[in-house]
């Protein structure tokens, strides 16, 4: 008896001792959970409250650089009215302005319409479902199709594509000049119509790689169609014009 | 008598534990865990060995504490080798944990059984 005496002492202090780890334990896997939770939660308020002020000062931003050209403009028509030798640069001006892409132009043209695939789900997820998106490698190649085939205007989902556009996937969604857009992508270009559709519609050419997946494309030849200006500010902080 | 009081010791262990407001350093997960199974064993094989009428609190201590060492540095050498190491410490104390269990178990159980038994005798001898 007096043995277990002798025994109970040890064990029961070891047995507090293994309570009190067990009890921190939990309470430190509790919080662990609890932080993983509340910091993903917290991250995605902040990250749409941020989106929302960013939203809205790009609005604002926009309908500044809209009434701030609309005022160049009527600079430029008093100008003209003005004075006649003017009239040719202005001219000049404008075709540099449409080489830029900072004007809105018009004319025949192309527009393809090009969605991600809607082959049921186990088809996506037994293969490679990255196989039945709409890439940014898709876009670009059907861009650069298009230019062979001499386009002169190229858009897309609204956004003009100019000399330093760039296309580039942004996870679920493609960031063309900095603005996320999201399929279905609607690429509009102006050139001669039977010639951009046969740039694309070819054997072995971007449509025929893309059908087998399943990705939907849609060409229509349109005879007017508008494509926007580019609406951004391009500043040259680098390059300056090298004077020969 | 021996049972109760560890038990009891236990459940307010946990208690203060929970109530604390104190938490461990994230990193050491693995070796906390370690710890309490290193404890868990030492207090089931305390138990057993007392059982037995064969506790001796150097054992027990050097025991508890080689142990807990030992499976700490499996866990430190397992990180350095990128080797899942303490694996091997769970096992080991998770198959101890069974095995000391189903001694103390059968212990407790015999010796009621014995007791019957003696019982049993004592009143064949009566009736005789």
């Amino acid at each position: 008896m007096k043995e277990k005496f002798y025994a109970t002492i040890p064990v029961t202090v070891l047995c507090v001792l293994l309570g009190l780890m067990i009890g921190v334990q939990y309470n430190t896997v509790r919080q662990q959970q609890q932080t993983a939770d509340s910091a993903s939660l917290q991250r995605v308020s902040e990250l749409t409250t941020k989106l929302t002020t960013l939203q809205a000062e790009n609005e604002a931003l926009q309908t500044q650089l809209e009434t701030q050209s609309q005022q160049m403009k009527e600079f430029e028509a008093a100008l003209v009215a003005d004075d006649s030798d003017f009239e040719a640069l202005t001219k000049e001006n404008e075709r540099l302005k449409m080489i830029a892409g900072m004007t809105a132009v018009q004319g025949r043209g192309v527009s393809v319409t090009i969605n991600d695939s809607k082959t049921s789900d186990e088809a996506a997820s037994s293969a490679n479902p990255d196989a039945f998106l709409v890439h940014a490698e898709d876009i670009l190649s059907i861009i650069n199709e298009l230019n062979v085939a001499g386009a002169e205007a190229i858009s897309i989902n609204g956004q003009r594509i100019i000399s330093q556009s760039a296309i580039r996937c942004a996870g679920s969604v493609v960031n063309v000049n900095d603005v996320k857009i999201a399929a279905p992508f609607v690429i509009t270009a102006i050139g001669d119509p039977d010639l951009l559709e046969a740039a694309l519609v070819f054997p072995g050419g971007v449509v025929d790689t893309l059908r087998p997946w399943g990705i939907e494309i849609i060409i229509m030849k349109l005879d007017t169609l508008e494509i926007p200006a580019y609406n951004q500010v391009r500043e040259f902080r680098e390059a300056t014009s090298s004077k020969e | 008598m021996l049972l109760p009081i560890p038990l009891l010791g236990l459940v307010i262990g946990v208690l203060i534990g929970i109530s604390m407001p104190y938490v461990f350093p994230v990193g050491y997960s693995t070796y906390v865990g370690i710890a309490i199974l290193a404890c868990a064993d030492s207090v089931l094989g305390g138990i057993k060995s007392s059982l037995h009428g064969q506790f001796q609190l150097n054992v027990f201590l050097s025991g508890f504490i080689g142990n807990a060492i030992l499976a700490m540095g499996l866990v430190y050498l397992g990180e350095k080798l990128n080797l899942s190491l303490y694996i091997a410490a769970i096992v080991v104390f998770g198959s101890r944990f069974f095995q000391n269990f189903a001694e103390i178990r059968r212990f407790l159980l015999n010796r009621g059984e014995k007791k019957d038994k003696i019982h049993s005798e004592e009143n064949v001898e009566k009736g005789k």
